[in-house]
């Protein structure tokens, strides 16, 4: 027991008046079911939490969980907020609202069945008419559209408040692509790690259980009965503002992420591109809306869609989840109806209470609502939907109690002039609950976004226990959007009973079906493959720049001001060829005088984003690469790159930081190399990273060897011993040589030399192995694909060259016979590149509306291919 | 009134088109006064997948797909529609329009909810009220509605030029209304808008016009392409066409294809290609008295 006079984290809490405080109650005393974990962070104190929490940040970071923020300066990925403190539910509590979430969803799932079918609710005026036909998310092209077992709805969420006299209210329903199951895994790892005492003391319910039975129902609406159904997440790409959540809850469920253009529909059948060829696709669990599904029948001017979708669905050889359409479901307008629905529908009376509603379609209720604007929330009817006719004005959430007289004249005014767009629901003042905040526990607003899943039997629906809990960002801010820089908490629902340890992290649930889908790497989209490939250019050029710039900044260092040595400016050539410094060249030509001092330009060429190919483009790129394929890279990986990427501000003067910092990034990408070959499945997710990765070492080494080698340099042993050293080789070197490095040795070591990992050669032979392995549909057996023609080619070239006629050179002239050699070899790089493109990667071609203009879609950026560095940043940017 | 109508649209496109997803509302409907006797629709190249579909509104869809490279398509369908249209309700004789407005509100019967849909906004006839404004003019209370539509028509046959060099598919109203120039898809869209904003119920009709190449009459635009106007619904169970392009109620020299809030929804074919860069696009339509 704590003594009285020194307080606590809880009992330092204060609760504000007039609300009800999910930990405490009226008279200050601690709720029963909170009771446990008060003590234990009473306990653990302010020090404790502090420590224990820093961990819970650190793996918010390094695993990358963000939330993207639609017009954030600071671009895609905002870190997740969460707090420590979970919000803690009875299971006596977690019931009632369990059964409440469970009838709604049936009910919910019932109305839109009749909607999308006979539409006796509008017939018999049971519903008004003109909610619904006048509703944008309405299809009518989904009408009748078969739907397996009348399943609308496989996953569905409501976001639940409580009111000061303790009830739970239902404030909106998500019914289409429901977002944040995700998040709440991840909340409940974060807090579970960092809390690891307290998470099993506390007995608090598991998720696993419910994805588990969510995944199986997606199975059994396989239209394929007996084999084993092929299941794609399908996502609107990187840009969406849960991105992490798809290819978060992709891989933990063992579905394939896939961007519309990965999809094809060919004879009425939906199929996946892969680098196997096509592959059918069975169920296509969507987080697009449902207008955006298929740009043929449902909204023109999407390029996010699936042409034909639509067709397929009718066709029966596709279940999509949650149904199209189900996005009408969303308006506030239908919640004043659902008690009188319930009972005609369900026979049963409402167990969950939607917050008072009015429509302001109804003239009575538009007047209502007119004339007591302060005490409402206005919402819009239609939410999501293009705001037309109301002069592009797009609305939220506003609260009446915060507009001037003016303001609500305005809106007033806008809803008499298009009532059916408004709803207005009553202003609760929700539930407080304890967030951590500057040492002390403080109140904030929470809203908890519950989620309902269909189970397997055709009609039941089981509840996530807990949920996603979203924070108010002020405690008298009443807006729990993550999107206006709210935050979240965990969900605990405390068990009467043991927990089952029962998870989904490991390697699926271990049955043969679930391992087969989760395993067959011919299903690797082409667009994945193409992404993890340049992943690997980028990471391959990273390092390569590292090394050449750790090279010339030790030698400056050791210069200490006296002359540096002779092959410093060669290096420094060598410097702006790679980095295409046109300017640098430029002035070089000119005169050595213009030039910017040697550690500005180190500096310049590590951190100037206007050094186009300079080293931080390079690792932000492929930082950027690694988010966008993060399903399919390990979270080890995704670490080291996350942490690359950010480690690039300007290095202070000192030469001695930029070497340190050049340092990490080679070895950070050492171990990067290293988790790839250790850790890897040697399948087509590998062998296309390590393609990239080969080929990048081709076109650099080619690239090194031309600006150093080709032109005989005075003291051309120094020049040797920094080429040596740049491709990785000078160990190898002196191991074998013993001696100063002279032109002939070094080219057989760099160029031809098969058993040198870091020559030419053996990233040819590496490359040549891959292209073997790799499917070709259509290709008789043994024949070579173009790409296999052309390495051979290179391949040959160097076979028959011969170190020694290479080296020679007249007296004072270039190396002619290298120079033409790695001439030829540098043109071959870009078109060995394209021709594996083409063999491999170019399925993805966009679809264009007949009649429309042809808009590449931005989704994606793919590297350009260039003949000195192969990407070009203007794309990539 | 018997008639041929062949209408051929050929795509041409610059490089391959490797998957065209095509949806084309081309067999003319029955309706009242309107029968389709024969329909025939020929595709090139031959589609591997061919599917009909009676759509939300009762056109009949044909959905096509064709899976082999190509680098022009045609489509032509020929139908042969019987039109024997009574002749138009007299203006003067129906429904006081805030009556056909109260009507539309509270007829729940499956024509009563059928009308009711179209007088919410759609994507490319929303209302607005510069629209609803222009169009309160002609809407006196107490008007009969076909009264009031026939001078609306009459307005916007006056005041807006017929000029195919000002809009494309994409122009959206407002720029129509504010230039008042445009083709017979956009008066249409336009007049719908209108009637929208006063709580109307208003359609958009796709069809066909027959016109005179021996210039009897030569105010009768159209030929050559397809041809658009909207109905109206009269508060009695009925429809009334109204062709603002030619200031007429459209009688036997209109067939109607089909019928949507607006041109997104019966557009005469749309589809989605993979490949193919610069398109061109051709359009030819026959209507011919057999």
């Amino acid at each position: 027991m704590t003594a009285l006079d020194t307080p606590t984290l809880t009992s330092s809490y204060g609760e504000p008046d007039g609300v009800h405080d999910e930990m405490k109650s009226g008279d200050g005393s601690v709720r029963g079911v909170w009771r446990e974990l008060a003590e234990r962070m009473d306990r653990l104190g302010d020090a404790g939490l502090s420590r224990r929490w820093a961990q819970g940040q650190r793996m918010i970071s390094d695993n990358g969980v963000t939330y993207n923020v639609y017009g954030d300066p600071r671009g895609t990925d905002r870190p997740w907020q969460l707090d420590p403190v979970p919000l803690v539910l009875g299971a006596e509590e977690w019931r009632g609202i369990e059964a409440g979430l469970v009838q709604r969803a049936r009910l919910l799932n019932a109305v839109c069945a009749d909607l999308y079918g006979p539409q006796t609710l509008l017939h018999e005026d049971r519903l008004p008419a003109e909610l619904i036909l006048g509703h944008p998310g309405f299809l009518r092209p989904c009408r009748h559209l078969p739907v397996r077992d009348g399943r609308y709805l496989t996953f569905y969420a409501a976001d639940l408040a409580r009111s000061p006299d303790g009830r739970w209210w239902v404030l909106s329903d998500r019914a289409q692509a429901p977002s944040g199951a995700g998040y709440a895994l991840e909340n409940r790892l974060v807090v579970s790690r960092s809390l690891p005492g307290v998470f099993r003391d506390c007995r608090v319910q598991r998720h696993a259980q419910f994805f588990a039975q969510w995944r199986q129902t997606l199975r059994a609406m396989s239209p394929r009965v007996g084999e084993n159904p092929r299941i794609v997440l399908l996502t609107p790409g990187p840009y969406n503002e849960t991105y992490f959540e798809h290819a978060y809850l992709a891989r933990y469920l063992g579905f394939n992420l896939v961007q519309g253009d990965d999809l094809t529909v060919r004879d009425n059948k939906v199929f996946l591109r892969t680098l196997g060829g096509l592959r059918r696709v069975d169920v296509v669990v969507r987080r697009l809306d449902d207008g955006f599904c298929d740009p043929l029948e449902l909204r023109g001017e999407s390029r996010i869609g699936v042409p034909g979708l639509v067709q397929a669905a009718w066709a029966g050889n596709v279940a999509i989840a949650n149904a199209l359409g189900t996005g009408v479901l969303e308006t506030p307008g239908l919640m004043p109806f659902y008690p009188g629905l319930c009972r005609h529908l369900l026979g049963e009376e409402e167990k969950l209470s939607g917050i008072a509603t009015w429509w302001c379609g109804q003239p009575k209720e538009r007047d209502y609502v007119i004339e007591h604007l302060p005490e409402l929330v206005i919402k819009p009817a239609y939410p999501g939907a293009p705001a037309t006719g109301l002069g592009g004005v797009h609305i939220d959430a506003i609260f009446g109690d915060t507009l001037s007289a003016a303001q609500r004249d305005e809106i007033a005014g806008l809803i008499r002039q298009r009532p059916e767009a408004f709803a207005a629901q009553e202003s609760v003042n929700i539930s407080t609950a304890p967030v951590w905040h500057g040492g002390r526990l403080v109140p904030r607003h929470v809203m908890l976004r519950a989620y309902v899943a269909a189970t397997d039997d055709g009609e039941g629906y089981a509840v996530m226990p807990g949920g996603l809990t979203r924070v108010s960002r002020s405690a008298d801010s009443r807006v729990t959007s993550m999107q206006r820089g709210g935050g979240s908490k965990d969900t605990w629902v405390i068990s009467n009973t043991p927990v089952s340890d029962f998870t989904l992290l490991a390697a699926g649930d271990g049955s043969p079906a679930a391992t087969a889908v989760a395993h067959d790497s011919f299903d690797l989209p082409s667009r994945v493959a193409d992404n993890l490939y340049w992943l690997g250019r980028y990471t391959e050029r990273g390092d390569g720049l590292a090394r050449l710039l750790r090279a010339i900044a030790a030698r400056l260092a050791d210069a200490e001001g006296s002359d540096a040595g002779p092959e410093l400016p060669a290096l420094f050539e060598t410097l702006d060829v790679v980095t295409l410094d046109a300017e640098a060249k430029k002035k070089r030509d000119k005169s050595e005088e213009s030039l910017p001092p040697a550690e500005a330009r180190v500096r310049a060429a590590m951190s100037d984003p206007a050094v186009a190919f300079g080293l931080a483009p390079t690792l932000e790129n492929a930082r950027r690469l690694a988010s966008v394929a993060r399903d399919r890279v390990s979270l080890d990986i995704w670490r080291i790159l996350s942490q690359l990427g950010r480690d690039h501000g300007p290095p202070d003067d000192d030469l001695g930081d930029a070497i340190e910092r050049l340092d990490r990034v080679v070895t950070a990408l050492a171990a990067f190399t290293g988790l790839g070959t250790e850790s890897m499945l040697r399948n087509q997710e590998w062998r296309f990273l390590d393609m990239g990765r080969r080929l990048e070492r081709v076109a650099q080494g080619v690239a090194f060897l031309r600006a150093l080698v080709v032109q005989p340099r005075p003291n051309e042993g120094l020049v040797l011993e920094g080429l040596l050293e740049v491709m990785a080789s000078a160990m190898s070197y002196r191991q074998r040589y013993l001696a100063v490095p002279a032109a002939s040795p070094t080219l057989d070591m760099l160029l031809l030399d098969e058993t040198n990992p870091r020559s030419v050669a053996y990233q040819l032979v590496q490359l040549d192995e891959h292209l073997e392995k790799l499917p070709r549909p259509g290709l008789p057996d043994g024949r070579r694909g173009e790409d296999q023609r052309l390495l051979l080619d290179m391949l040959t070239t160097l076979r028959l060259a011969d170190a020694a006629r290479l080296a020679a050179a007249d007296e004072g002239e270039a190396r002619d016979a290298l120079s033409y050699l790695l001439m030829n070899l540098g043109s071959q790089v870009p078109a060995l590149s394209d021709a594996i493109a083409r063999q491999f990667l170019s399925h993805n071609a966009p679809s264009t509306p007949l009649g429309g203009m042809l808009v590449p879609p931005a989704l994606i950026d793919r590297p350009a291919e260039d003949d000195a560095a192969p990407a070009d940043e203007g794309d990539t940017a | 009134m018997r008639y041929r109508v062949t209408h051929q649209t050929d795509y041409t496109y610059a490089a391959p088109v490797s998957v065209g997803h095509n949806l084309a509302f081309l067999r003319p409907r029955d309706l009242a006064g309107q029968r389709c006797l024969g329909n025939l629709i020929d595709f090139d190249p031959v589609p591997a997948i061919t599917n009909t579909r009676t759509d939300y509104f009762g056109n009949h869809a044909t959905l096509f797909t064709v899976q082999e490279a190509h680098r022009h398509m045609s489509v032509v369908a020929v139908s042969e529609v019987e039109v024997d249209r009574a002749a138009p309700m007299l203006p003067g004789t129906s429904m006081p329009w805030e009556q056909v407005f109260d009507g539309l509100r509270r007829d729940r019967s499956p024509a009563g909810l059928d009308a009711l849909q179209f007088a919410f906004d759609s994507p490319l006839a929303a209302a607005q009220p510069m629209l609803t404004d222009y169009a309160r003019v002609s809407f006196p209370p107490g008007r009969p509605i076909l009264d009031a539509v026939y001078d609306l028509t009459h307005r916007v046959f006056t005041d807006f030029a017929y000029d195919p060099t000002t809009t494309t598919v994409s122009t959206p109203i407002d720029t129509v209304f504010a230039q008042r120039s445009g083709v017979c898809q956009d008066f249409s869209h336009v007049q719908i808008a209108m009637l929208r904003g006063l709580g109307l119920a208003a359609r958009y009709v796709s069809g066909y016009l027959r016109t005179f190449r021996d210039r009897r009459d030569p105010k009768l635009v159209g030929a050559d392409a397809s041809h658009a106007w909207l109905a109206v619904y009269d508060g009695a169970g009925g429809w009334t066409g109204f062709d603002p392009t030619n200031d007429q109620v459209p009688g036997e020299h209109h067939v109607t294809a089909a019928w949507g809030r607006d041109y997104g929804d019966v557009s005469p074919v749309r589809g989605v290609i993979v490949g193919g860069g610069r398109q061109q696009i051709d359009v030819k339509v026959d209507v011919r008295p057999v």
